[in-house]
């Protein structure tokens, strides 16, 4: 047992910040909270330079040959300080799919791009009538001599409007119900057919609506076996399950404790020597703690090669989006004032989180979602959604 | 970062979890009951070394470290075992560390049951946690580190979580240490015992919600067994959860307590809050799944619902340690008018 930082995690966050200090500018910071977009190509160009786009993989693949605790860090260094980061990491989820289980043609074709940061993915999975139920698929695919015809409509694709790529869950057997029948493909998005249509949302993030009307792709553009995509999208789905955003928690955490410290009370100290401030923080400490150790256990079963399951996903997010709340509560009616505004408390970051935090409960999966399989998978009890 | 534990913590863990599924069964629980004794018991895990688990080969112990003890609580915790453990496990290594080694000597072969007083006031003003049972207690009283020894008569305080509660008026007392380093070796023996406590807390919590979740896989309402409800099931979810993170908490605290870092203090403190909170919350749901059975002496749930609480409540009052937490973390507070007021 030992819960030592390694040096190797001290050299890369020094490295990280490093690199946030050269490339993470203020005008990045303030476009990303106006536009929402979650990526900044010249942020991921500079981090295919070294690799860091793909860290995990090997130094011949354009990877970095870094272990999964040292590229966590980098990209929570990066959200920390504000950079956009949600183009970098939901690429990698298809990218690593099509790594396991692409064609040897595609592969060569997509993933020199993604690890040099040139090739941005962004997930097709959901649609307006099946939100957690992903398997509730009815955009269709239908085979045309070496060509597939794609029609349907996906909600929240995030960043698809800055994306060279949509990693796109089909049914390709019109018969089919449920997780059968299913195909996964890799769609051009200049491909003629498809409208973005954005959408914007309350937490300074932006997402779209996309529309599929005889969109035509090659079959060189399916990932995995015809009507077997549930294999392809499991592994990606798991993955997705096991990022949680303990560095926001985190982060928010940080951002109280200065508060407390630098501001001053009624009473002639400061807030941090007021009962209630102090019973909060102590409070929200030990939730952080707990958030990043499940985190690091992830990352250390990732490493030794097991499943880490969905239980960090459910707590993580979970304790961001009450304590986002109480800080709203304890730091007091300034705490609502916007970044744009030079009252703004803390840059604006207790709004901010207040405003983005409620939507991480749902994006993994949401956390109705995660509990039933915890129930299933952990405790043994019986399967509560239907069969298909 | 590693999370393994060696194949020598597996096989202390598993002899001790055996052994307190053989002897720590429901019946003996509630034998033991109301003090929440069980001097069989107690003897036997004497003669096993668990005291001496934590102690130096040099000083009669096995020279193993606070983490082989948690994985002892823990498993304890699991079957609610009426012994004392945290604060005899702790007051052993505090004597080790004090030289104190005839003392030492009495408290590994049994002869004297020692515990500590855990509450930052003098021995006679303070609830006991073992005191119905306990022949002494150390504590710090001005500057010295005392044992105060049991006096003759000795009332046990019934109370919610059946523990050996009872309070000593004007103990004899002598002294073992004094000065500062006594004051530091104490309060580290406190830390121990708060991470102990964790794990025990932590191990009810996990054998409350395996208890729950039985009940919830058998018991069948409206025609289907009751766990396929959401509204059963993903509370228990929430409390796996919750009971990972206890044990990954304690189990930092205790290495960094065991590798002096200087989180270690500040860990000790959230282990036991977030242990106590995750126990309750635990059992609390599943007795809650047990519908009114769970309300019924004759159900084990019960069992683990009071203690759940008690475990916690027993060591020191939790504004105070939410309040210790604070100031381990943040500093005192610079105002003394606005500190947290005394809760007694």
């Amino acid at each position: 047992m030992d819960f030592l930082e390694p040096e190797n995690w001290m050299k890369i966050r020094e490295q990280a910040q490093a690199f946030v200090a050269e490339h993470v500018t203020e005008e990045m910071i303030v476009e990303e909270l106006r536009s929402g977009d979650g990526v900044s190509r010249p942020l991921i160009q500079a981090l295919g330079d070294r690799g860091w786009v793909a860290a995990t993989w090997p130094i011949e693949e354009g990877g970095a040959g870094l272990d999964g605790f040292e590229a966590s860090i980098i990209a929570s260094t990066i959200r920390v300080a504000g950079g956009p980061t949600i183009g970098q990491g939901t690429t990698m989820l298809p990218a690593n799919a099509i790594r396991a289980t692409g064609s040897e043609a595609l592969r060569q074709t997509i993933l020199p791009g993604v690890a040099a940061g040139h090739t941005l993915i962004c997930l097709g999975y959901t649609e307006p009538e099946g939100g957690s139920d992903v398997f509730a698929c009815k955009t269709k695919a239908v085979a045309e001599g070496d060509e597939w015809v794609i029609n349907g409509q996906k909600m929240f694709t995030t960043f698809a409007h800055e994306a060279d790529y949509c990693f796109l869950l089909t049914r390709t057997d019109p018969q089919s119900r449920g997780t059968r029948g299913l195909t996964m493909f890799l769609v051009p998005l200049d491909s003629p057919g498809i409208e973005r249509q954005a959408v914007r949302t309350m937490g300074y993030e932006r997402t779209n609506i996309v529309f599929y009307n005889d969109v035509r792709v090659s079959d060189f553009y399916r990932v995995g076996e015809v009507d077997y995509g549930l294999h392809v999208m499991r592994a990606a789905l798991e993955a997705e399950q096991n990022i949680a955003p303990a560095s926001k928690t985190t982060a928010l955490y940080d951002t109280a404790v200065a508060w407390a410290n630098e501001t001053p009370d009624e009473a002639g100290g400061r807030m941090i020597d007021h009962p209630h401030v102090r019973e909060q923080l102590a409070r929200f400490a030990i939730d952080t703690e707990v958030a990043e150790l499940l985190g690091h256990r992830v990352a250390f079963i990732e490493q030794i090669g097991g499943k880490p399951g969905p239980h960090t996903a459910l707590f993580g997010p979970e304790s961001y989006v009450a304590w986002s709340s109480r800080m709203l509560d304890m730091v007091g009616t300034s705490a609502m004032v916007q970044w744009s505004d030079p009252e703004a408390v803390a840059g604006g970051s207790f709004e901010y989180h207040f405003r983005s935090a409620v939507a991480s409960t749902i994006y993994g999966g949401s956390s109705e979602v995660l509990r039933s399989l915890i129930a299933e998978q952990r405790l043994g009890l019986p399967r509560s959604r239907p069969k298909l | 970062v590693n999370l393994d534990l060696t194949d020598e913590q597996q096989a202390v863990r598993e002899l001790f979890s055996d052994l307190f599924v053989k002897e720590a069964t429901p019946a003996r629980i509630r034998a033991a009951e109301p003090v929440g004794h069980d001097s069989a018991l107690w003897a036997h895990m004497i003669e096993t070394g668990l005291l001496g688990i934590g102690v130096p080969e040099a000083d009669g112990g096995a020279g193993a470290g606070l983490l082989e003890l948690t994985l002892v609580a823990e498993e304890a915790g699991r079957r609610l075992a009426p012994i004392p453990l945290a604060e005899p496990a702790a007051a052993a290594r505090l004597l080790a560390r004090c030289g104190a080694s005839s003392l030492l000597d009495e408290v590994l072969e049994g002869s004297t049951l020692l515990s500590l007083a855990t509450r930052d006031r003098p021995v006679g003003d303070q609830l006991l946690t073992d005191g119905a049972i306990a022949d002494a207690v150390l504590a710090v009283e001005d500057d010295h580190l005392i044992v105060a020894w049991r006096p003759e008569e000795v009332r046990h305080i019934p109370n919610a979580g059946s523990l050996p509660l009872a309070r000593w008026s004007d103990p004899h007392t002598t002294s073992l240490a004094s000065g500062e380093q006594a004051r530091s070796a104490f309060d580290t023996a406190l830390d121990e015992a708060r991470v102990l406590r964790a794990a025990m807390l932590t191990g009810l919590a996990f054998e409350a919600i395996e208890i729950g979740a039985g009940y919830a896989r058998e018991r069948r309402a409206f025609g289907i067994p009751i766990g396929t409800y959401q509204a059963v099931a993903h509370p228990l979810a929430d409390a796996i959860v919750a009971a990972d993170g206890a044990q990954l908490l304690h189990w930092k605290a205790c290495w960094a307590l065991d590798e002096n870092q200087p989180s270690g203090p500040s860990l000790a403190s959230m282990a036991l809050i977030f242990a106590g909170q995750t126990a309750y919350f635990a059992a609390q749901q599943s007795l809650h799944v047990h519908g009114g059975y769970g309300f019924m002496e004759e159900y084990d749930i019960q069992l683990y619902f009071r203690r759940a609480k008690a475990w916690h409540g027993v060591f020191n009052e939790q504004q105070r340690e939410i309040a210790g937490l604070a100031d381990r973390r943040f500093g005192v507070a610079r105002v003394p008018h606005l500190q947290t007021a005394a809760v007694d």
